[in-house]
């Protein structure tokens, strides 16, 4: 174990497994940990050997070799007001008089977590006209609905969905809250945690229970993607978790299913309310479908960035039944809009099947697909990071693979056509 | 017009890399920088300064070397630069650090009031995009997220219309000020600076705020303040590669061994796809 | 810009901070315009400092935590033909005690970046992210400062010190400098490798902190004139090499093969066994010498450094020349300044001072050796031959009589290169260090 320069045994952090959350610096008794650049450093000489930032280290980054039992954080005896919070609430997002998918996929895995915990799925529904929603969210799930429908419910307002949410959680008391990570979900999501002051987790691929202490257990990755996180909410309620659209599977939606549905009642929240002027559309580009929806995608990348080839890139995502989206080089050179960027700062998309045709797969396009079921790679380059994970590699030209593989699609499509 | 900007330093995640061997973080050599949403922000704020004529101060929270990211802001033209740093704020995840940050922009609004408040969309670390939100419900300000352009500013109604990017389009909405925006990319684009606007931002005093100075309660910042903690992190599956077709011999043969293999393996997906009656 | 300086200096490599910080140190307001992101982004050398002079201008910089890889402790030298060599190293334990830091290995951006900060700490102002694109001149045509490529960018100050770089575009852009011609220039190519601490520790037979340099002659380039060098950093260890730039275009080899092809030589893959390729980075380094150093004052101004063409290609001496030579030049700046004479001759002690010193002395001296090399490729390659198969007849054991070996390598010799040229080249050679 190390010692400093008077010998008393110290704590010392590993820098390359430290994340730079911080918690050793705030749990340090005597405050001698600073944080390097993003990195966490003790200072030896004045450092008592407590082990508390070995405690509390969530990546095993503190050396400290004294025997010790490594206490979860925060290891102290729930508040039993907790007890009160019972059943998985899931925020069902209404579009045109229907759920979006993403809430019948967190109705689904509600009922998985419900399930291992013995309580009951709770469907939250603020909108308007909205009553055949709630049936909806039966059939797929949904022990109970409780729904406010209200005029003033129409237009997503954080300021009308955010009161009228926070009153349902007051009202019902779930411990767990599920939101689609959808432009609105995160948004209101994050209004409700605040108000409510209890922890919210965004993104989440992964949600479990640890049925010893009943708590969701949350994962998603955070350092653009490079490392997976677990998180727990201990003392607050509920746990709130946002979760991306196809994370989850679709459950089977079953008309028979039997539920309650509580009508609630909703007043507006004092102040004037901001006001939606005009809502515009987007433009229907090339194949006219959002990356987001296709279930299959051919994505253009630097190496294949070439307006002259394009076309035939477009015939093969029309072929396969998908659409075309590019990596941000792409849109940086201009070929191609914006709004088909995968990619960190683009979109998340998680297709049946993503065709990279000279991706490289650098680390923030990589973040952006991860989701994906089946990736096919065509590049030159056998290296690169986009082959080495690729389920099928091709490596050549795309310029001369591609319309061979169109051929061989179609000829094979004729083939098993009766 | 005075607008606030709460700015990031985060490490450049495009960087950073996971040593195969170790499943850890290899952040050796890895810049921290300005998260790059945040220099948008600062960007659109201090066009809007310009056309308003306003000042812009930034704010952020972290440890003390998180300064050279608010010089970074002064650079592109910022009037103001505090620094939110005290060991009370370690530890903090999204609901402390909306406190903080709520705490010292009602500090910075006893002395002036405070119109604006300009944030990007997420931080490309911890992704997010709850500050925002969070910091604006603290403070009662009207938000507005995915803010991809400041259509206008009525000084004398006192509102403000903006674009908001959302699921299936584009949204016009006006508000009362103050209010909170947070930025898209496409929002604006940061300019490069002049040569006076560079040293200024390079001689300029950042003062450094404390617990004390925002009169935060020492149970709603840092850790204390934090709801959710990380319980453990480790590397993400790795997809390891699969089948892999060189074309550089033969490539019909390539192409069709791949295509035998991929029909034949994955005909429950195709299927699923060319089942759906396109009628 | 509106304010003014009294001392512009262009690039924050050593010979640019040197400076600064010896003028910040006598209260001279000093601007330092670098165009790299930040000091050392933009600076690549083979790493080695002396400890010397680095403490004329910071004598506390082991107290002030200057990154130092490792203290070196020993100095090869090594004669290599295509897969054997000659090796000579001399080893004191002096220096790993009273004359501990006379050298040492460094990584150039880690340094360059704690150095420039110490300038800062003195009061200079350092600007990074920033390109000076012209010399401002008076009507008379001294120069008045300097122009960079942001907006609002003219920099004004009394006296302006060019200390940027051997690529200088400003010296061929004021035409200070005539571009080097190619048989001036050498091309380097570096990788940076690697390795546990403990292992180089072992491999080089050293104690932690402690490190090896190794510079390398003989055939490593195809037969072109060049230099190798392997040092030893903290846990890693850089290996490079560099021949003339006109050499590669007559040779048409490719530098990252030649460099492939040198860590494969018998005596340097042991040492770089199971090391992790960091880094590759190339630069110029100026081959010039003593004849090649264009007019190092004028009017307003002063030029330092690799982009004095201040070099000395033998004994591996580029940044303390770069160091010394700034210094020198702040000192007569702050002289200068006093009598309120930055004209050439208020300027010219900067001349003398330079003549005077170890530094025009060795490069006066070694003024022939440049050339020298450049046209006596046999060294690079036969000579390197016929070296290493007598060494090889010598020490191979097979019966054969030392008498009769000694006569096999004698004609061997004659055979590839002939008494008489020998002679000559020995005697060339060392008429070109005397």
């Amino acid at each position: 174990m190390p010692k400093n320069s008077k010998g008393k045994e110290i704590a010392e952090i590993i820098p390359d497994k430290c994340i730079g959350c911080q918690l050793c610096v705030a749990e340090c008794p005597v405050n001698v940990i600073t944080m390097e650049g993003a990195v966490a450093k003790i200072d030896p000489e004045p450092c008592i050997g407590c082990g508390k930032c070995f405690d509390i280290c969530p990546t095993a980054a503190v050396i400290f070799d004294k025997p010790r039992k490594k206490k979860v954080a925060g290891a102290v005896p729930r508040p039993s007001a907790l007890d009160e919070y019972q059943g998985v609430a899931v925020f069902i997002e209404a579009r045109d008089g229907h759920g979006a998918e993403v809430a019948w996929e967190l109705v689904g895995k509600a009922r998985e977590l419900a399930e291992k915990l013995g309580t009951r799925v709770l469907g939250f529904l603020p909108g308007t006209g909205v009553e055949s929603v709630a049936e909806e969210a039966i059939s797929y799930g949904c022990d109970v609905v409780h729904m406010i429908d209200n005029l003033i419910l129409g237009p997503y307002l954080p300021q009308t969905y955010g009161k009228a949410l926070v009153q349902l959680c007051r009202q019902a008391k779930p411990e767990i809250l599920l939101l689609g990570a959808t432009p609105l979900g995160r948004d209101l999501a994050s209004v409700v945690a605040t108000q409510l002051e209890t922890g919210l987790t965004a993104d989440c691929t992964g949600l479990d229970i640890d049925i010893q202490e009943r708590l969701l257990l949350m994962t998603r990755p955070t350092f653009g993607g490079n490392i997976m996180a677990t998180i727990f909410c201990r003392n607050h309620r509920p746990q709130m978790s946002t979760v991306r659209p196809k994370v989850m599977k679709l459950p089977q939606k079953d008309s028979s299913r039997q539920g309650e549905i509580h009508r609630l009642e909703f007043e507006a929240p004092d102040g004037t309310l901001p006001r939606i002027i005009d809502f515009i559309p987007k433009a229907a580009d090339v194949g006219g479908e959002d990356i987001n929806q296709a279930p299959v995608l051919v994505v253009v990348g630097k190496g294949a960035c070439d307006s002259q080839h394009l076309p035939m890139l477009e015939q093969l995502a029309q072929l396969m039944g998908g659409t075309i989206a590019c990596s941000r080089p792409v849109v940086e050179s201009g070929l191609l809009p914006y709004v088909r960027q995968v990619g960190q700062t683009g979109k998340t998309v998680a297709p049946k099947i993503y065709i990279g045709v000279g991706v490289s797969g650098a680390v923030q396009h990589l973040v952006g697909m991860q989701g994906t079921e089946k990736i096919i790679a065509i590049n030159s380059d056998r290296h690169a990071p986009m082959v080495q994970i690729a389920d099928y590699a091709i490596i050549g030209d795309y310029a001369e693979i591609v319309p061979e593989i169109i051929q061989g699609i179609e000829a094979r499509v004729k083939r098993s056509k009766p | 017009m005075n607008i606030v900007c709460c700015i990031k330093q985060v490490p450049d995640t495009a960087q950073v890399k996971i040593d195969p061997d170790t499943n850890t973080l290899i952040r050796s050599g890895v810049e921290s920088i300005c998260n790059p949403y945040d220099l948008v922000a600062v960007e659109m704020a201090v066009r809007l300064a310009e056309r308003y004529s306003g000042k812009v101060t930034v704010i952020s929270m972290g440890p003390p070397q998180t300064e050279s990211a608010l010089r970074e802001c002064l650079a592109l033209g910022a009037d103001k630069a505090i620094l939110l740093s005290d060991r009370a704020f370690a530890g903090a995840d999204t609901l402390a650090t909306s406190y903080t940050l709520a705490q010292a922009i009602s500090r910075i609004a006893t002395d002036e009031t405070v119109d604006l408040v300009v944030c990007g969309k997420q931080a490309i670390d911890g992704d997010t995009a709850q500050t925002g939100p969070g910091t604006a419900t603290r403070l009662g300000y009207h938000q507005f997220t995915y803010v991809s352009e400041v259509i206008g500013v009525d000084l004398e109604k006192n509102t403000i219309t903006v674009r908001r990017e959302v699921e299936n389009g584009s949204e016009i909405i006006e508000g009362t000020l103050p209010a909170l925006l947070t930025v898209e990319l496409e929002a604006a684009s940061p300019g490069y600076a002049s040569l006076p606007e560079l040293v200024r931002s390079l001689i300029q005093e950042v003062p450094t705020w404390g617990a004390d100075d925002i009169k935060g309660s020492p149970e709603s910042l840092g850790l204390k303040g934090s709801p959710t903690w990380v319980k453990e992190i480790f590397a993400p599956p790795a997809r390891t590669g699969g089948l892999l077709f060189d074309s550089a011999e033969n490539k019909d043969q390539a192409i069709a061994d791949f295509l035998d293999v991929f029909f034949e393996k994955e005909h429950e997906i195709l299927d699923e796809l060319w089942s759906v009656d396109k009628g | 810009m509106k304010e003014a300086f009294d001392v512009a200096i262009v690039g924050a490599g050593p010979a640019g901070i040197s400076a600064a910080c010896v003028l910040a140190d006598a209260g001279i307001k000093t601007i330092v315009l670098e165009r790299g992101e930040y000091p050392g982004a933009k600076n690549v050398s083979g790493g080695v400092l002396y400890g010397h002079d680095l403490a004329r201008i910071i004598p506390d910089y082991v107290e002030r935590n200057c990154p130092i890889e490792r203290n070196i402790v020993e100095s090869r030298i090594w004669y290599l033909s295509r897969d054997a060599g000659y090796s000579l190293g001399y080893r004191d334990s002096i220096f790993a005690t009273d004359r501990k830091h006379n050298a040492f290995t460094v990584s150039r951006a880690k340094f360059d970046r704690w150095y420039a900060e110490q300038a800062r700490q003195k009061g200079a102002l350092i600007v990074p992210g920033t390109v000076v694109v012209d010399l401002l001149r008076s009507e008379r045509g001294d120069v008045t400062g300097v122009l960079t490529g942001r907006e609002d960018g003219e920099v004004r100050a009394k006296v302006t010190l060019l200390a940027d770089g051997i690529n200088s575009p400003l010296a061929a852009l004021t035409g200070f400098r005539s571009e080097p011609k190619p048989e001036e220039v050498a091309l380097a190519v570096k990788e940076i490798i690697e390795l546990p601490a403990e292992v180089i520790e072992q491999r080089f037979g050293v104690s932690s902190g402690d490190g090896v340099t190794t510079e390398v002659l003989g055939a490593i380039a195809g037969g072109m004139d060049s230099v190798g060098i392997i040092y030893t950093n903290r846990s890693s260890i850089s290996l490079g090499l560099g021949a003339n730039l006109a050499d590669f275009a007559d040779y048409k080899l490719k530098p990252y093969e030649l460099l492939e092809a040198f860590k494969e030589h018998p005596m340097v893959a042991p040492l770089i066994a199971d090391g992790r390729p960091l880094e590759y980075v190339a630069h110029w380094l100026t081959e010039g010498g003593y004849d090649a150093i264009p007019e190092l004052y004028g009017d307003g101004y002063l030029i330092a450094g690799d982009s004095a063409m201040l070099f000395n290609g033998l004994h591996r001496e580029g940044n303390n020349l770069a160091m010394a030579s700034g210094k020198m030049a702040a000192e007569t700046i702050i002289e200068a300044l006093s009598r309120n004479d930055v004209s050439r001759t208020g300027l010219a002690g900067y001349g003398k001072k330079l003549a005077d010193s170890y530094i025009l002395k060795d490069l006066k001296k070694y003024r022939k050796l440049g050339g020298f090399f450049y046209h006596h490729k046999e060294l690079f390659d036969q000579l390197p031959r016929l070296a290493t198969s007598a060494g090889r007849e010598m020490i191979t054991v097979n019966g054969v009589s030392k008498k009769e070996k000694q006569k096999i390598i004698s004609r061997n010799f004659r055979r590839g290169m002939p008494v008489l040229k020998l002679l000559r080249l020995l005697w060339q050679g060392w008429r070109a260090v005397k």
